[in-house]
């Protein structure tokens, strides 16, 4: 099975000097879940980033879906881009719109520029985001102001927007950084079983080591811009965790393995 | 030891007498060169009052004929203000969408916009109106433009803070979603800051309502010239009655932009 | 609320049959729109619509002169640095008028803006009185109290730094009751049990909480007196504002350019300046 990405030797240094990407290569497949983790500043957002060029690369190639990004252009690139959903820590949403309205921005890479500027969106797009808000549990809400939902509700939308893209790849940016730990549950929870029904590849960007190794089915260990660790969650053992954190297993805040039954369920 | 006991922290002491003392010495500094003296002003107050209470009061009415052109250059003032605003604050909205490099779609010359934004806007108003005076004769149409350069400038600055503000986030959301530049403008810049650029497009209205009895003054027509020749008549009594008249005129103004902005922001 | 909501958009079950039907489209904008900002957009479009008729500008002349004023911006590029010595002391004499405005105006605007506050005095009717005279100050663009100053006290420095300061303190005296009044009861309160004078409270507990609001207000006023100040030589204060009207009036305009670009400097180095003590403070 060809591979919808593919990162080939990608490396990106910014113009203050700081090297974000040293050499890395990985190649994702259709249905697999895969977490990013790393401390901060290792250069997870920029990996995510270089995948729909929000962030040019400096060397190396990344293919998507066959296409190298990094040649492309204007309209081709905002052809590839849609093939790809986004989901933010910060939700991203535009707030003084309605749910709805939100919800169907993710089509308007499919729009020709005129329709997509009035916001004149076509019956059936109207119909698919309002039953993929009925699905995400957000019915009620279609015609609320996106400033009125709870942080919860708000990355539900998100996701709903990248869905609604139709797309073949999904980026999500430190999806639960800002949520409680049962909306952060609920939101996993989401992210897999839509990527699983939709057989749509994830790539997660996560700060919690314990969430990593319970959903994904592969991990992809960064640190200091270079891959680590790539492998399956059982095979993450305590020596490649302090390669990758740079610091033992017992300093890590770990909800997953403390003694703390009440932490576990929080997060698990 | 005869040290004092200090009160605030060692520092912030410094920083605040770095101030006074920085103060008190740019004060003696330009006292002596402009050899301005507090004394020679109140020496002089017997004059002023005098000045005030002969040459001023009571406020008189221009003559009756005279009335309905004093009217009508209050009104060209605030038509002056009111269009010249909207038009720079259209201008600047699509000058200002170049100006942020998170938003435009040429990164590279979003410095550019904006220094030519900052160029335009440190030059004073009425220095404007002299430039153009020369080039374009006095008119209503050149105080106009005078007003429109500096609010034009004014806003671009303050609509780029704002988009950068409010709108960086999803403006990125929507770039990764495949959707073009005017798409981004139109769904996610537009509505997320709309009620901002109203709320800097109303404190422009409020500058400018000064700004053009100002620029009036020099020749761009309207209450100012009303008011400057009837001052440079000594016909004082008449002019207090139009000071008051443009008075009334800002404080109205004033008190609607206040209510129209919290309305904005509600 | 939700049964409001059925009502609006019946469920999509019934919306699916309305649309096999080809009648009604299905919305997406928020139910509980700001329907101020339509109103208000298309007034402020219709009023200028009408200003603009009202004024009646000539733009077929207007546009016909705009190469003058290439001609211009290219004559005044041609700096002419010849009469740098008036220049450059019109130019410090301008910059001393709006500092020792602003100073000025910084002691009296402290002084009426304890007037002006309503916590500091707690005499509601001296806050209303005082504000509304200033209000009235302010409301007076600043050329007429120039313009005033001159004629009583005769050309000068004297009258630049009199009519400034007239507009100025009536700022000052507003933004700072604002900033005095943004602190807490509670705090004049706790002095207030100690038995502390009203005068001693403002000056312990009031003015220091203000300081740094104070410096900021004082920032921002010094931008707007040197650009005002550099409009008063063309009412005829003097000033950097006489040369540059002067030269433009007297076709000499590689000075007019000269101190029109130091205008500029100047402006901009304060607005720098000023930036970067707002970042320090924030």
């Amino acid at each position: 099975m060809e591979p919808i990405l593919k990162f080939d030797n990608v490396s990106k240094h910014y113009p203050n000097g700081v090297h974000a990407l040293k050499g890395v290569s990985f190649a994702i497949r259709e249905g697999e879940f895969v977490s990013v983790i790393g401390p901060s500043g290792s250069g997870k957002s920029t990996l995510l980033r270089a995948i729909n060029r929000l962030i040019p690369i400096s060397g190396g190639t990344v293919w998507l879906d066959g296409q190298a990004v990094s040649a492309l252009r204007g309209r081709s690139l905002r052809q590839l881009r849609r093939k790809v959903g986004m989901i933010f820590q910060n939700y991203n949403l535009v707030y003084s719109l309605s749910v709805l309205q939100n919800v169907l921005h993710g089509r308007l890479g499919y729009m020709s520029g005129v329709k997509g500027v009035l916001g004149l969106y076509s019956e059936a797009d109207k119909q698919e985001g309002l039953d993929l808000l009925a699905e995400l549990g957000l019915a009620d809400f279609a015609y609320n102001r996106a400033s009125d939902l709870s942080g919860g509700q708000k990355q539900r939308v998100g996701i709903a927007r990248a869905i609604m893209q139709g797309p073949k790849l999904l980026l999500c940016d430190e999806p639960i950084a800002s949520l409680d730990p049962s909306s952060a549950k609920t939101i996993m929870d989401l992210l897999r079983d839509m990527a699983r029904r939709r057989n749509i590849a994830c790539i997660v960007n996560l700060h919690q080591l314990d969430v990593a190794l319970k959903y994904s089915t592969r991990i992809i260990g960064l640190s200091k811009g270079e891959v680590v660790f790539d492998g399956p969650p059982e095979r993450l053992d305590d020596a490649t965790i302090e390669r990758i954190y740079g610091t033992s297993r017992e300093n890590l805040m770990m909800g997953g393995n403390c003694d703390d039954p009440a932490d576990t369920a929080d997060c698990a | 030891m005869t040290q004092r006991i200090p009160l605030i922290a060692r520092d912030l002491k410094r920083l605040y007498t770095g101030f006074l003392i920085a103060a008190a010495a740019l004060f003696v500094l330009c006292s002596f060169l402009t050899e301005f003296n507090v004394m020679t002003l109140i020496a002089n107050g017997d004059a002023f009052w005098e000045f005030i209470t002969e040459d001023f009061l009571p406020p008189a009415l221009p003559r009756a004929s005279r009335i309905p052109g004093v009217l009508d250059s209050v009104v060209v003032t605030l038509a002056l203000a009111m269009s010249s605003t909207t038009v720079a604050a259209i201008l600047a909205f699509f000058v200002s969408l170049f100006g942020s490099e998170k938003v435009s779609p040429f990164p590279r010359f979003a410095k550019v916009v904006r220094g030519f934004a900052t160029f335009l806007r440190n030059i004073p108003a009425l220095v404007w109106a002299f430039i153009l005076f020369s080039s374009l004769g006095i008119g209503t149409g050149v105080g106009f433009v005078a007003l429109c350069i500096t609010s034009f400038a004014f806003m671009v600055r303050a609509f780029v803070e704002t988009m950068e503000d409010v709108s960086q986030d999803c403006v990125e959301s929507l770039q990764a979603v495949g959707a073009t530049f005017p798409q981004r403008v139109s769904q996610a810049i537009l509505p997320s800051c709309l009620s901002g650029f109203l709320s800097w497009y109303l404190y422009c209205v409020e500058v400018n309502i000064r700004a053009s009895t100002i620029v009036g003054m020099v020749g761009g027509g309207g209450v100012g010239l009303t008011l400057f020749s009837y001052i440079k008549s000594f016909q004082y009594d008449i002019a207090l009655s139009i000071i008051l008249l443009v008075a009334a005129m800002v404080i109205v103004v004033d008190q609607i932009t206040g209510k129209l902005r919290k309305e904005l922001l509600k | 609320m939700n049964v409001d909501l059925t009502r609006e958009y019946p469920m999509s079950q019934s919306r699916a049959e309305k649309r096999e039907r080809g009648k009604s489209r299905i919305p997406v904008k928020c139910r509980q729109r700001n329907r101020f900002i339509p109103g208000f957009l298309i007034g402020v479009a219709a009023l200028s619509v009408l200003s603009l008729l009202y004024l009646g500008i000539d733009w077929g002349k207007m546009f016909s002169r705009v190469p003058d004023i290439g001609l211009v911006f290219w004559d005044l590029a041609h700096l002419d640095f010849s009469n740098m010595d008036l220049i450059l002391s019109s130019l410090v004499e301008t910059i001393s008028i709006a500092v020792l405005s602003l100073l000025y105006s910084l002691i009296l605007g402290v002084v009426f803006g304890m007037f002006a506050a309503r916590n500091v005095f707690r005499v509601p009717l001296l806050s209303v009185a005082t504000q509304s005279f200033f209000t009235f100050l302010r409301a007076v663009p600043t050329p007429v109290w120039v313009l005033l100053m001159l004629v009583c006290l005769g050309m000068g420095p004297e009258a630049g730094v009199a009519g400034l300061c007239v507009h100025t303190t009536a700022f000052f005296t507003k933004s700072f009751a604002q900033s005095f009044e943004s602190i807490p009861d509670e705090t004049i309160e706790a002095l207030e049990v100690t038995g502390a004078g009203r005068l001693s409270i403002f000056c312990n507990a009031i003015l220091p909480a203000a300081l740094s609001q104070i410096v900021a207000w004082a920032g921002m006023r010094l931008e707007t007196n040197f650009s005002e100040c550099a409009i008063l030589g063309m009412v005829g204060a003097g000033g950097i504002g006489y040369v540059i009207s002067n030269s433009l009036q007297g076709y000499d305009y590689g000075t007019a350019g000269v101190a029109i670009l130091l205008v500029f400097l100047v402006a901009y180095c304060i607005e720098r300046v000023f930036v970067r003590i707002k970042k320090k403070f924030s």
